[in-house]
């Protein structure tokens, strides 16, 4: 077709996938480069930037996924990304070539965004996927009417049944791309002199995209203020109404596409109704009996099967850690490694499979067409709170993991939507929680039955986790009325066709997203958990000295049977003393009207890390010794506690229930953290949370330990 | 009286007449929601939630603010 465009073969041409979303773009994506995929960002916003390369005859191609969308006009982060880049208005990522991906049932829609990219100067070829579902639906297409009518090259594929992607691969190879004059001439909505003054500005060539320059770049940060500036003052002087050039616009383009449409398409009616399973899925009751039934079938997976890889890695660092320890001459660079970096590197690494799992479970939701249902389910039960019906995929990821949660909070569009539901996430009471939980209430609360049938234990447990959903409930309602936005809410969602899962996609998702989560919030775990190792580990010199050269003199005079207490007890003063422990006693008065004493302080400190470290610390500050397993043992120690000013339990109802509360709203987990800095892109976000949610422990606890002491 | 497209029952079939001017007018007609075309109700959410309609080959869920933006006439 038309001659290559392609300057001399330094780089390798970059080919540009777009479609509107659910229409198998990322399918043929992961077909073209199998596991050549790299994960990166576009700069300012939290889009992934998805690239790969493929190879096909010796040639090298690098592809590029662009987010789903239904035109060039933006209205979400993943919008503007498309938009940016098929304006070729950043420098790194201008395509040499674009391939369109269009639903073969839905052709209009396609052809509405396909027609913009041609009024846009691209060099581009077209791929009516999903040729099979079309067959099925009784549709069938005279490609060469599309081609007549838009001039650019047309294949047909069923990327999920693996069908023509060897001619996408093939058209890819040959360059058999080519560029069209236009579809519509924009100088009918807007005047060609403005358009004019615009190109000249920019150095433009094609109207079409300084028709976008002018409707969008006012609002686009990635182009200089001058720029900006200079839109402005030049709408304002021409007076121009361009909302209503936008929809003239698009009016003239579907007016022309359904023409092109009529001629193309010949459809036999479809006498089959597939409307059957939505009867069921969408039912007022049983829809939602049914999303439930799900989620607890998902819930029961990831508990069940995430330990079992979970408990391996732990393992695995710990024996890492040891034989590192054995290898290396002790000192702090070795104690550095062994208690700092390398459970840190595993405080990252325990949390792939429950990330992995979680994301391939809502990878097949997604895909088989499900997920939009349970967003239209429940859109109505959200809105009342500020959230969107899409808030309850992070909702619901959070009972096992709110890391996951707040990943997926990226897909809401609307900004204060989605920052409301990346806050309130981590209320939910996720798994890390429970051992915390589970000695807590074992300690305090009788095993006995109530009403002769109800477990008072497990009732403890199941009210903890409503206390986790009326917190996100309350803090939600919070947020609804503090933050201000100017975007509108709205839901404008898809139902597509029921299908069975690609395999393929689900794997690369779990995979992309743990690795996503290993390197980009990885790095703030990993520095913090060093900083906490220093603080647990190193006090004023004097008197961690004199501490350890008291049990040296001790364990010389012991006998083999005493050396593990003394070591214990030995571990236990040095936590005391060391920064973690000065900062535990100095936050005694504050924590005291909750029921807490320092050593508890000292525990809160620690477990920023992780919730569950609590039980490990507080297994060392009692000298319990490192077999933190034997809940019994920590039960019995925690018993005995004795304040020593009042001759009580320290461990009493109140202060236990304090403890839960305190705990089931606390940020205490800065892998979480890590993840709202990466999504909210500045520590804004997280630091409010963090404030916020340790106020909130912190009066709830008062509160609980009020009333029950 | 104009009869928008959230008052339709469910399983009818109405003509958009015309999308009502809003700042979500594009954003509807993008989805493909043009007068002209036919739209049936495939299923509403209870206690007035989002409504699906089918329009074309697919299935396309509004709010009922947002449908209350399609002006249509019952078949």
């Amino acid at each position: 077709m038309t001659e290559s465009t392609i300057p001399s073969q330094v780089k390798s041409p970059k080919i540009a996938i777009i479609g509107n979303p659910n229409v198998g773009k990322s399918t043929i994506f992961n077909q073209l480069t199998g596991l050549n995929q790299k994960i990166g960002n576009y700069p300012g916003v939290t889009v992934d930037k998805r690239t790969g390369s493929m190879v096909y005859h010796g040639s090298n191609y690098e592809i590029i996924d662009l987010p789903g969308t239904y035109s060039l006009y933006p209205n979400s982060e993943d919008e503007i990304i498309a938009h940016r880049v098929l304006n070729q208005l950043s420098e790194e990522e201008k395509p040499d070539f674009v391939l369109m991906v269009i639903d073969s049932c839905q052709l209009s829609r396609g052809l509405f965004l396909a027609t913009q990219l041609i009024d846009l100067g691209l060099n581009m070829a077209l791929v009516l996927n999903m040729a099979d579902i079309a067959t099925r639906k009784n549709i069938a297409i005279k490609t060469f009417e599309i081609f007549k009518a838009l001039g650019v090259p047309i294949l047909s594929t069923d990327a999920r049944g693996e069908k023509g992607l060897d001619q996408i691969r093939e058209l890819i190879h040959q360059q058999n791309f080519s560029k069209k004059s236009s579809f519509i001439t924009i100088e009918e909505v807007v005047p060609g002199n403005i358009l004019n003054e615009v190109k000249e500005k920019f150095e433009f060539s094609n109207s079409y995209q300084a028709y976008q320059m002018l409707r969008f770049g006012e609002k686009d940060k990635t182009i200089s203020l001058e720029n900006r500036s200079w839109i402005k003052a030049k709408l304002e002087e021409t007076n121009f109404n361009l909302e209503k050039a936008q929809l003239e616009e698009t009016k003239i383009r579907y007016r022309i596409i359904t023409s092109i449409v009529e001629k193309a398409v010949v459809k036999t009616p479809d006498v089959k109704k597939e409307s059957g399973i939505d009867k069921i899925l969408l039912h007022p009751v049983f829809g939602y009996v049914i999303f439930g039934g799900i989620l607890l079938v998902i819930f029961q997976a990831i508990f069940a099967w995430a330990s079992v890889p979970m408990d391996l890695i732990d393992g695995f660092f710990a024996e890492l850690a040891g034989s590192v320890s054995s290898l290396l001459p002790e000192g702090p660079l070795s104690s550095l490694i062994t208690e700092g970096i390398i459970p840190g590197i595993g405080g990252v690494v325990i949390f792939i499979p429950q990330i992995a799992m979680l994301f391939g479970f809502l990878a097949i939701l997604e895909d088989t067409g499900y997920m939009s249902r349970v967003v239209f389910l429940m859109d109505r039960w959200m809105r009342p709170f500020g959230l969107h019906g899409k808030s309850i995929v992070p909702l619901v990821s959070g009972v096992a993991c709110a890391i996951p949660g707040v990943m997926a909070a990226r897909n809401i569009g609307n900004w204060k939507e989605k920052i409301i539901t990346i806050m309130v996430t981590p209320l939910m009471s996720c798994s890390a929680r429970l051992p915390v939980y589970v000695i807590l209430i074992g300690l305090v609360v009788p095993n006995e039955l109530v009403f002769g049938f109800v477990n008072l234990q497990a009732l403890t447990l199941l009210g903890l986790y409503l206390l986790g959903v009326i917190g996100v409930l309350f803090t939600a309602l919070l947020l609804k009325n503090i933050l201000k936005t100017e975007e509108k809410s709205f839901l404008m969602v898809e139902l597509p066709t029921y299908r069975a899962p690609r395999w393929l996609d689900v794997l690369m998702t779990m995979y992309n997203k743990s690795k996503t989560f290993v390197f980009e919030a990885g790095k703030v775990i990993l520095a913090i958990s060093v900083i906490l190792w220093v603080l647990a580990s190193y006090g004023p010199p004097e008197r961690m000295d004199s501490i350890r050269a008291e049990s040296e003199v001790k364990l010389a005079q012991a006998t083999p049977e005493e050396i593990p207490e003394i070591e214990n007890e030995t571990s236990s003063l040095l936590l005391e003393n060391s920064f973690i422990g000065i900062m535990g006693r100095a936050i005694e008065p504050v924590i005291r009207p909750l029921g807490y004493d320092w050593k508890i302080g000292i525990a809160l400190i620690a477990s920023f890390a992780a919730r569950e470290v609590f039980v490990s610390t507080i297994a060392t500050i009692y000298s319990i010794g490192a077999d933190t397993e034997d809940e019994l043992t920590i039960r019995q120690k925690l018993n005995q506690q004795i304040n020593p000013i009042t001759g009580d339990k320290v461990y009493n109802k109140a202060t236990a229930f304090s403890l839960m509360v305190f705990y089931a709203f606390a940020m205490q987990c800065m892998s979480t953290l890590a993840v709202v800095y990466r999504e909210t892109k500045g520590w804004k976000w997280p630091l409010i949370q963090t404030v916020y949610m340790t106020a909130l422990a912190y009066l709830s606890a008062l509160l609980v330990y009020q009333i029950l002491s | 009286m104009i009869v928008t497209a959230d008052s339709i029952p469910v399983t009818r079939a109405a003509i958009i007449k015309e999308i009502l001017d809003s700042p979500l007018k594009i954003n509807l007609m993008e989805l493909g929601f043009l007068p002209g075309k036919t739209i049936t109700l495939h299923h509403s959410a209870p206690m007035g939630g989002p409504m699906a309609f089918k329009l074309d080959e697919t299935i396309l869920a509004l709010r009922k603010t947002e449908a209350s933006l399609i002006e249509v006439q019952l078949l």
